[in-house]
C-alpha cells in the first residue's frame, strides 16, 4: 500500500458548501455551562441499548458506571457529576423520538470539569497490554464520537478473521460549521498522538494515518509537531486531503487515502482497514492512561443566531437548552436548531433533547438561511444528472428517490438504497429542490421496517 | 428561547441553483444566434421569435389548466422550446404554420407525457418533425440572408439558381455533389467564411457559426451544460464526414464544412444538451452525442433529407433511457453481495 502523502488525495464526487468555521475556529475550547441535571441516555451507541445499574433515588459520584450491558457489541454509560438520580424516565432523542434515559440531578449545581489530562515524561504505550487497554476502553464506556457510536472496543479488538493492518484517524471534519475536532488537534494534539499509539498497540495495526482536510493547516502542523514531540508516536503519517464534502466519511476517506474500496454493505475491517475519530482516540488517551470514563466532550455551538458561538466541554447529558443558554440564547429570527451540521444534522423541536456521546455540534440557524431551501417549490426533476455527479457513493439518487416517491421499492434495491451514505450531496445541488436525500431515507426507513430492523 | 422551530430533512441548506436559473442560462445563450437571425434576416427573426413563444406558452398554460395543475411556464423551459423551434424553421415560414407548430411541439411533445421532466422526445424537434411531415414544401423553402447582393453559394453550382430570393441552402448544394458524384470539391476557404459568418441560406438561427459558438462557450463556462455532449457530437460528425471525404472527395464535401453547416453546432450546443431527453451519466453522454453525429452524417450523406440533426436528435432521444440502464453506475463498494 504505497501511498503519496503529500499529493492532493481525494474521492470521487462530493460538493463543496460554504464552510462557515469562521464563527468558531478561533475559539478555544471553554468550560461548559454547570448544569442542575443530566440525563444520560442508556443507547448512546450501536448495539445492544444498556440496563441501568442504578435505581431511583440512589446517590452517584462522577465516573460512577450507572449503565452497562452483557451484549458483544454494547458500551457502558457512566454519569459525569456527583448527585442523585431523579428518575429513570424517556427523554426525546433526534431519531428514536424518545428513549430511555438516567437522569441524575447534581448535588452541586456550580461545579463544572476542566478538561485535563497527565502524561509521565516515560509514557511507552508497550506498559500496557492489549487486552488491559482493551478492558479500560470498554470500560469507559468509548463509542465512536465522531457520530457513528460504534463501542470502541468491539471496534479495536483484534480478530484473526479480519486482520487489521491500517489504523486511519479521521480529522477531517468535512460538515461546515463544525469546529470541535480542530480545536482538539489544536489543543489536545498530545493527548491525540498518545491514544494514537496506544490504538496502534491494541489493533495491532502496522500503518498509521491520521486524515486531515486542507483547510486546517494549523491542525496538520500541530499534528506533525505532536508526532515528533510524543514519545511512541514514530510511524503516524499525516496525510493532508483536498477539502471536499463528505471527505470526513469513513469510506470516502478510506478511498483518499488508500485508494481502497470498501464493499457494499460490509465495514473497513474487511479490508483490514480501522478508522477513528480523534476525539475518540483523544478519549481512549485518558481512558487508559488516567483511567477516566467518558463523561465529557467538545461540543461546537455554532450558527449566525446564537449569541456566543464557541466550542464547549460539556458533560454528556446535558440538555440542549441549558447549553444554548449557556452560549447566550438563540436570536428571534431562529428558525432551525439542528444537532450535528446543517448537511446531515437533525434539526429538532424539543430542546430538552440531551447532548450524547455522539453529538459533535449544536448549530442554530435563521430564517433567511433556511428559507431559500424550505420555501422554494419542489418542481419535477430534469434529468441533469448533477445528484449523480456530486454523489460519494456513485449511486443514482434521482432514481432511487423517485422509487421511493410511487412505493417501488425492487426498483430502489436495483439502484442500490442501501449503499446510500445519506450525506445530503444530492439534495443539496439539485436545481428542482427536491428532497432527494429525504426521499432515500424514508425509504432506507420503510425497508428497515419491512426487516424488522426498526419499531414500527 | 425562540418559539417556533422548523423540523424538516437534511441537508439544511441548498446551493440556490433552480431549474428556471438553468433555463434562463440556455436562453441567455441563445441571445447570440437570435441576434444574428434578426441581422441576416431582419424582421422574419423577431416575428418567427415571438410568435413561437407566445404560442408555447399559451399552450402550456392551456395544457395546466386542462390537467388541472398548477402554472408551471414560470420554470422558462416553454420559452427555451418556443426559442429553439424559432432557430430551427425556415425564416421565411408562414406565422400560421409557425403557431401550429409551436402548439404541436408543447403539448404533444412535452404536455402529453405529463409536463416537464417526462417527455421523451425534445419538444422542439417533435414540432419541427410535425411542420416537415405536414408542410414539407414551405419546410423546404429557403431564404437567402439579406445581407447577400448576388447569391454566392450559386456561383459554384449555376443550376441551383431558382429564383433571386430563394434559392438552396449550403447542405441542399452538398446533398446534389453526393448525387452527381462531382462537385464537392470546389468547397474552398471563401464558402467556409460565408458559412461561419452566416451569410448563407438555412434555418433562422443555424447559419451564424459564431453566434452559435459564442452562446456555446458562455453555457460551459456557466457549468449549465456539460462539455460531453456538444464535443462527442462534434468529433463523431467530423470522423464520419472526414472518411468520406478522404475516401472520394469529388463526391463528399470537407469535414468542416459539415461542422459549420446546417443544425449541427445549434444541435449540439443547444439541443442534444437538453438534460430531459439525454442521458444522466458522463459515458452514456459520450454514446449519445456520437451517436447524433454518426446519424445525421449519416442522413447527410446517404439519406434522402439534406439536414439530419433533427431526426438524429430524435432517434437517439428513443434510446435515451436504454442508454441510462446500459450504463447504470456500479455503486463506489461494488455491487452488494453481503447483506
Amino acid at each position: 500500500m504505497r501511498v503519496d502523502t503529500k499529493a492532493r488525495l481525494t474521492f470521487p464526487g462530493g460538493t463543496h458548501p460554504p464552510e462557515s468555521k469562521d464563527l468558531t475556529r478561533n475559539r478555544e475550547i471553554q468550560v461548559g455551562p454547570a448544569v442542575k441535571e443530566v440525563a444520560i441516555m442508556l443507547s448512546q451507541h450501536t448495539g445492544a441499548a444498556c440496563s441501568p445499574l442504578v435505581g431511583q433515588g440512589d446517590a452517584v459520584k462522577a465516573g460512577q458506571k450507572i449503565g452497562d450491558s452483557d451484549a458483544h457489541i454494547s458500551a457502558p454509560v457512566h454519569s459525569p457529576v456527583d448527585g442523585k438520580v431523579k428518575e429513570i424516565g424517556l427523554r426525546p432523542h433526534a431519531i428514536l423520538g424518545r428513549s430511555p434515559a438516567i437522569v441524575i440531578e447534581a448535588s452541586d449545581p456550580n461545579s463544572v470539569r476542566h478538561p485535563s489530562f497527565e502524561l509521565r515524561a516515560d509514557f511507552n504505550e508497550g506498559s500496557y497490554s492489549p487486552e488491559s487497554a482493551l478492558w479500560r476502553v470498554r470500560d469507559a464506556g468509548i463509542v465512536g464520537m465522531g457520530g457513528g457510536g460504534f463501542p470502541t472496543s468491539v471496534k479495536l479488538r483484534a480478530d484473526s478473521k479480519t486482520p487489521r493492518e491500517v489504523l486511519i484517524v479521521n480529522g477531517c471534519e468535512c460538515e461546515p460549521y463544525i469546529t470541535c475536532d480542530y480545536r482538539i488537534m489544536l489543543e489536545w494534539a498530545s493527548r491525540i498522538t498518545v491514544g494514537i499509539a496506544l490504538a496502534r498497540r491494541v489493533s495491532g495495526c502496522s500503518r498509521v494515518f491520521l486524515g486531515i482536510e486542507d483547510n486546517k493547516p494549523e491542525a496538520i502542523n500541530a499534528m506533525n509537531a505532536a508526532v515528533k514531540a510524543t514519545a511512541g508516536a514514530e510511524g503516524i503519517e499525516v496525510a493532508p486531503v483536498r477539502t471536499k464534502y463528505p471527505q470526513g466519511g469513513e469510506r470516502q476517506l478510506i478511498k483518499a487515502i488508500l485508494n481502497k474500496k470498501v464493499p457494499s454493505g460490509g465495514i473497513p475491517p474487511m479490508i483490514g482497514v480501522v478508522v477513528l475519530n480523534v476525539a475518540t482516540v483523544a478519549a481512549i488517551a485518558e481512558a487508559v492512561v488516567c483511567g477516566r470514563p467518558l463523561t465529557h466532550r467538545v461540543v461546537t455551538v455554532t450558527g449566525e443566531a446564537v449569541a456566543k458561538p464557541g466550542n464547549y466541554y460539556v458533560p454528556i447529558g446535558t440538555s440542549i437548552e441549558d447549553l444554548i443558554g449557556f452560549c447566550g440564547g438563540a436570536a428571534e429570527n431562529t428558525a432551525k436548531i439542528i444537532v450535528g451540521g446543517p448537511m446531515m444534522g437533525i434539526a429538532i423541536a424539543d430542546l430538552k433533547t440531551p447532548i450524547t456521546k455522539t453529538t459533535g455540534a449544536i448549530t442554530v440557524l435563521t430564517e433567511e438561511q433556511v428559507v431559500r431551501k424550505l420555501e422554494r417549490q419542489q418542481t419535477p426533476c430534469i434529468h441533469c444528472g448533477r445528484c449523480l455527479e456530486v454523489c460519494p457513493e456513485q449511486l443514482v439518487p434521482t432514481k432511487i428517490a423517485h422509487a421511493v416517491k410511487n412505493n417501488l421499492f425492487d426498483v430502489a434495491e436495483r439502484y442500490h438504497i442501501r449503499a446510500c451514505m445519506e450525506c445530503g450531496c444530492c439534495s443539496y445541488v439539485c436545481p428542482a429542490n427536491i428532497e432527494l436525500a429525504g426521499y432515500i431515507k424514508t425509504g432506507k426507513i420503510f425497508l428497515a421496517r419491512q426487516e424488522k430492523r426498526m419499531p414500527a | 428561547m425562540p418559539k417556533d422551530l422548523t423540523v424538516s430533512c437534511a441537508p439544511h441548506i441548498g446551493r440556490g441553483i433552480s431549474t428556471r436559473r438553468i433555463m434562463a442560462d440556455v436562453i441567455i445563450g441563445l441571445v447570440p444566434a437570435m441576434a444574428a437571425a434578426w441581422y441576416y434576416f431582419r424582421i422574419r427573426a423577431p416575428i418567427l421569435i415571438i410568435t413561437c413563444i407566445a404560442a408555447s406558452v399559451a399552450t402550456e398554460c392551456f395544457c395546466n389548466l386542462l390537467r388541472k395543475k398548477p402554472n408551471s411556464i414560470w420554470d422558462f423551459s416553454a420559452v427555451v422550446t418556443g426559442i429553439i423551434l424559432a432557430l430551427s424553421l425556415p425564416p421565411d415560414l408562414p406565422v400560421w404554420a409557425v403557431v401550429i407548430g409551436s402548439c404541436f411541439s408543447i403539448a404533444v411533445g412535452k404536455m402529453v407525457f405529463g409536463g416537464l421532466g417526462a417527455n421523451i422526445f425534445n419538444p422542439a424537434m417533435v414540432g419541427r418533425a410535425f411542420l416537415t411531415a405536414s408542410f414539407g414544401v414551405l419546410m423546404t423553402t429557403w431564404t437567402v440572408p439579406v445581407t447577400i447582393p448576388d447569391v454566392k453559394m450559386s456561383r459554384i453550382a449555376p443550376e441551383n439558381i431558382v429564383d433571386a430570393r430563394t434559392q438552396a441552402t449550403p447542405l441542399a448544394w452538398s446533398k446534389l455533389a453526393v448525387k452527381n458524384r462531382y462537385g464537392a470539391q470546389i468547397y474552398g476557404r471563401q464558402q467556409f467564411i460565408a458559412a461561419v459568418t452566416g451569410e448563407v441560406g438555412g434555418c433562422l438561427g443555424e447559419t451564424c457559426v459564431i453566434a452559435i459558438l459564442v452562446g456555446g462557450v458562455y453555457l460551459l463556462v456557466r457549468g449549465t451544460i456539460s462539455f460531453h455532449i456538444p464535443a462527442a457530437v462534434i468529433l463523431s460528425a467530423f470522423v464520419f464526414a472526414a472518411i468520406c471525404c478522404l475516401s472520394n472527395s469529388y463526391r463528399y464535401v470537407q469535414p468542416l464544412f459539415h461542422l459549420t453547416s446546417g443544425g449541427l453546432l445549434l444541435g449540439a450546443f443547444f439541443i442534444a444538451t437538453d438534460p430531459v431527453t439525454s442521458p444522466l451519466t458522463v459515458k452514456g453522454k459520450w454514446l449519445y452525442g456520437a451517436g447524433i453525429g454518426t446519424l445525421t452524417m449519416l442522413i447527410r450523406v446517404f439519406g434522402e433529407y439534406p439536414e439530419g440533426v433533427m431526426y438524429a436528435v430524435l432517434l437517439m432521444n428513443s434510446v435515451t433511457p436504454l442508454i441510462d440502464r446500459l450504463f447504470k453506475p456500479v455503486p463506489m463498494g461494488g455491487k452488494p453481495g453481503i447483506r
